[in-house]
């Protein structure tokens, strides 16, 4: 079945339909493939589209010679409604078809509030919400991405899991379902490492590739305005700084780096397959690479070429860096000191003082930047009201030194699993809102945008999850709460209420916990000892520093659990293994 | 001495690129443009694009066999052009031909108008009916629009497909033309 004849008469009546069409440049429709893989970005495709994960997948599969992958993103509600009426099941976008003809359905989950959209592409799929009621007709169901770190929510719904890397456990994945029933494809894909099978697996280790793989160089290049519409090359994976309420920081160890010469070559490459006018350089720290200076030197050889990076470090050699590779507007830069008081900044081991906090702003003033934007979190673990008032003092100092306009967005910390802070409590919406009025004096100086702390909480019971929350999730797609993350869609008090109804105890769920505390995600064993993450709890209570795992090995257990180390290309350094 | 070239390009979008709106088709054009490798002459200023300038915009869903715009090369192109671009362009975007045109060249100076065709299965409105031809069971409408007024939606009278038929000028201002398809 080719759906395209009935989109025609729906595209005409919905907003924006050129992110329904598909037929991008540089997309690839394999006609021919032993297995069909259809993956899934359960979001809007503005947003999907600026997923670089699930590029890397597409380019990857759609090389080998058995497998082909398509796409498909969640509609917005106005085209659900069309697609209902019509009978129009949810396609790909490479050869129109419905989800439901492929051999796998992937997912991504790359952020809690996006659960709701997964079951609701199902639904559009006529694909069976639960993996217990699938048959040999329907599609393999898998999923990866950041948050499958704790599964548990989506357990019900999701055939297997791949926990960490993609690169090459993907190919192996669609090898395992080529032939046989369910049941036998699902056991072979519970034998690959990094693959967790409900029903068959009982503990899971991530995957890890040890150095950086080929890049995808023939991006797909989308028509409509996505939300990072450049191209992307992923500079490095992984960061060392261990911030201690950073999931990412902990769960994408260790650091891998492409070299300079090698990331030239496929800006190169890729500017010219692409057409894009600025490219994005994709790290969780780009300064942190050990060859930054002679990359942003290369790169300024690019003709008509803007190169953007959007992850720095507050200190004023990443402002310097941003300065160098700036050929935009000097028009706003954003640094994310994450907390007030330099007390608070090292329970988190955020490593940077104020003296370099207000360096980087001063380069930044005289680099010729106006305005400043800042990003702090309210209820870290020990945060005191005093530590609060020191976010509003900074703020002060900051529009003293002269810049045009200050702003600052505070945020609430949710306690993630797999991180040091996944033993600390979250808090409640009611406090985080007396927290904030402890800063308003300071709206004389900047804006402050406040993000709402029910969003937090309801973020942090999904991402804290046991199974039970499976029924959540399912409670609130059928009563429409897609699209969670948007501020149109966002209906708080009906997530408290579904909360209730399925007997999920919020408080309980983020309350402190001990070492002894059983986790739902304890089998999920991402690398790091669950010893190391209490130790550098207790650490942050006593507010001591724990260095750069560059400088010296941390002892964290990625490294020896899984034979691997910290790739930097920099003067040919290897970090050696740790004993 | 400067060696920039000022063209007027032609072109044709048409099946999904319909669904484009004019800014995406304007960054569609740019990028298809820009994975030529030739060197096109960019704006000033702190963000830097390509110099394009187009005819009258389009609302979604319309079918543009008459598409133009004017854009400066760094260095004169020939006619071979054309495939480069046709090879680097996404399906439902061809350039049909392109002619190099004097530098104070301006299309609103040109540029009469449009004439649009409008598909009918159900027959067309009572005012159009007398001017509409029936081919099969198909009602065609063709209709001209002036440059810079309002142009006809998609679906607006009842038509199942609205096209751009053909570019209307008052005096072509061309230096020679220089390939086409």
């Amino acid at each position: 079945m080719n759906v395209l004849k009935n989109l025609v008469g729906i595209l005409d009546k919905v907003q924006k339909p050129s992110r329904y069409i598909g037929n991008e440049y540089n997309a690839i429709y394999k006609k021919k493939a032993n297995v069909r893989l259809c993956l899934v970005f359960p979001d809007l495709y503005d947003i999907g589209m600026s997923h670089f994960g699930l590029h890397i997948l597409y380019d990857i599969v759609n090389s080998s010679d058995f497998a082909s992958c398509e796409r498909s993103y969640l509609p917005w509600i106005d085209m659900q409604g069309l697609m209902k009426e019509n009978s129009t099941p949810l396609y790909s976008y490479e050869s129109y078809r419905p989800l439901r003809e492929f051999d796998v359905v992937g997912f991504t989950l790359q952020y809690e509030m996006s659960y709701t959209n997964v079951l609701r592409a199902l639904r559009l799929s006529n694909i069976p919400l639960h993996n217990a009621d699938r048959s040999d007709s329907d599609p393999i169901i898998i999923a990866g991405g950041p948050c499958t770190v704790n599964l548990n929510p989506m357990k019900r719904f999701i055939d297997a899991f791949l926990v960490g890397d993609g690169e090459e456990a993907i190919l192996e994945m669609l090898d395992a379902v080529r032939s046989g029933t369910r049941e036998e494809k699902l056991r072979k894909l519970s034998t690959i490492r990094g693959v967790y099978v409900p029903g068959f697996s009982n503990k899971v280790s991530r995957r890890i590739v040890t150095k950086m793989g080929k890049a995808p160089l023939a991006q797909l290049v989308p028509y409509t305005n996505v939300v990072h519409d450049r191209a992307v090359v992923e500079i490095l994976r992984g960061c060392t700084h261990g911030c201690r309420f950073c999931q990412a920081g902990m769960v994408y160890r260790p650091v891998r780096e492409r070299s300079a010469k090698e990331i030239y070559d496929i800006v190169s490459n890729v500017v010219q397959r692409t057409g894009y006018e600025e490219i994005s350089l994709l790290s969780l720290s780009s300064a942190d690479h050990s060859q930054i200076n002679e990359i942003v030197s290369l790169l300024k050889n690019l003709d008509d070429t803007s190169v953007s990076i959007p992850s720095t470090r507050v200190d004023a050699f990443s402002v310097k860096l941003a300065n160098a590779v700036s050929s935009v507007r000097k028009s706003g830069i954003t640094l994310a000191p994450e907390a007030g008081s330099q007390r608070l900044r090292n329970v988190i081991n955020k490593g940077i003082n104020e003296r370099e906090i207000f360096d980087a702003l001063e380069h930044a003033r005289k680099f010729g930047w106006k305005r400043v934007k800042l990003y702090f979190m309210l209820g870290l673990p020990t945060e005191t009201d005093e530590d609060v008032i020191e976010i509003g003092e900074m703020l002060k100092r900051v529009k003293k030194m002269g810049f045009e306009s200050v702003s600052a967005t505070l945020g609430v910390f949710v306690p993630k699993p797999h991180t040091p802070f996944q033993f600390a409590e979250q808090i409640k919406p009611e406090e985080a809102w007396r927290r904030y009025k402890l800063i308003s004096w300071a709206k004389r100086f900047a804006k402050i945008h406040f993000t709402d702390p029910r969003k937090a909480l309801i973020e942090g019971v999904l991402s804290r999850g046991s199974e039970d929350t499976c029924k959540v999730i399912e409670m609130a797609e059928e009563r429409d709460l897609v699209f969670a993350d948007w501020g149109e869609m966002f209906r708080p008090d009906e997530w408290f209420e579904v909360f209730e109804e399925c007997g999920i105890k919020v408080e309980e769920v983020m309350s402190a916990k001990t070492l002894e505390y059983e986790f739902p995600w304890d089998f999920i064993n991402v690398g790091i000892y669950k010893e190391y993450l209490w130790a550098e709890y207790e650490r942050a209570l006593n507010g001591i520093l724990t260095s750069d795992c560059r400088e010296s090995c941390t002892k964290c257990g990625v490294c020896m659990n899984f034979g691997v180390r910290n790739v930097l290309k920099g003067k040919g350094k290897i970090v050696p293994m740790p004993n | 001495m400067s060696e920039n070239k000022k063209y007027l390009f032609h072109y044709k979008r048409y099946g999904l690129l319909r669904y484009l709106s004019h800014l995406e088709t304007m960054r569609m054009i740019e990028r298809v443009l820009k994975r030529t490798g030739v060197r096109f002459e960019q704006t000033q200023g702190f963000h830097q694009r390509m110099k394009l300038s187009f005819g009258q915009a389009l609302p979604t869903g319309i079918i543009d066999l008459s598409g133009l715009f004017v854009v400066s090369s760094v260095r004169p192109i020939g006619k071979e052009f054309i495939d480069l671009v046709n090879s680097v362009s996404p399906k439902g975007f061809e350039i049909s031909n392109f002619e190099e045109v004097p530098k104070d060249f301006k299309l609103s100076r040109v540029l009469n108008g449009y004439e649009f065709k409008m598909l009918f299965i159900v027959t067309p409105p009572l005012d159009m009916l007398e001017t509409a031809l029936k081919v099969n069971n198909i009602w065609i409408v063709k209709l001209y629009i002036p440059f810079n007024s309002s142009v006809p939606k998609n679906g607006e009278f009842g038509q199942f497909l609205t096209l751009r038929s053909k570019a209307l000028f008052s005096e072509v201002q061309v230096d020679q033309s220089i390939g086409s398809r």
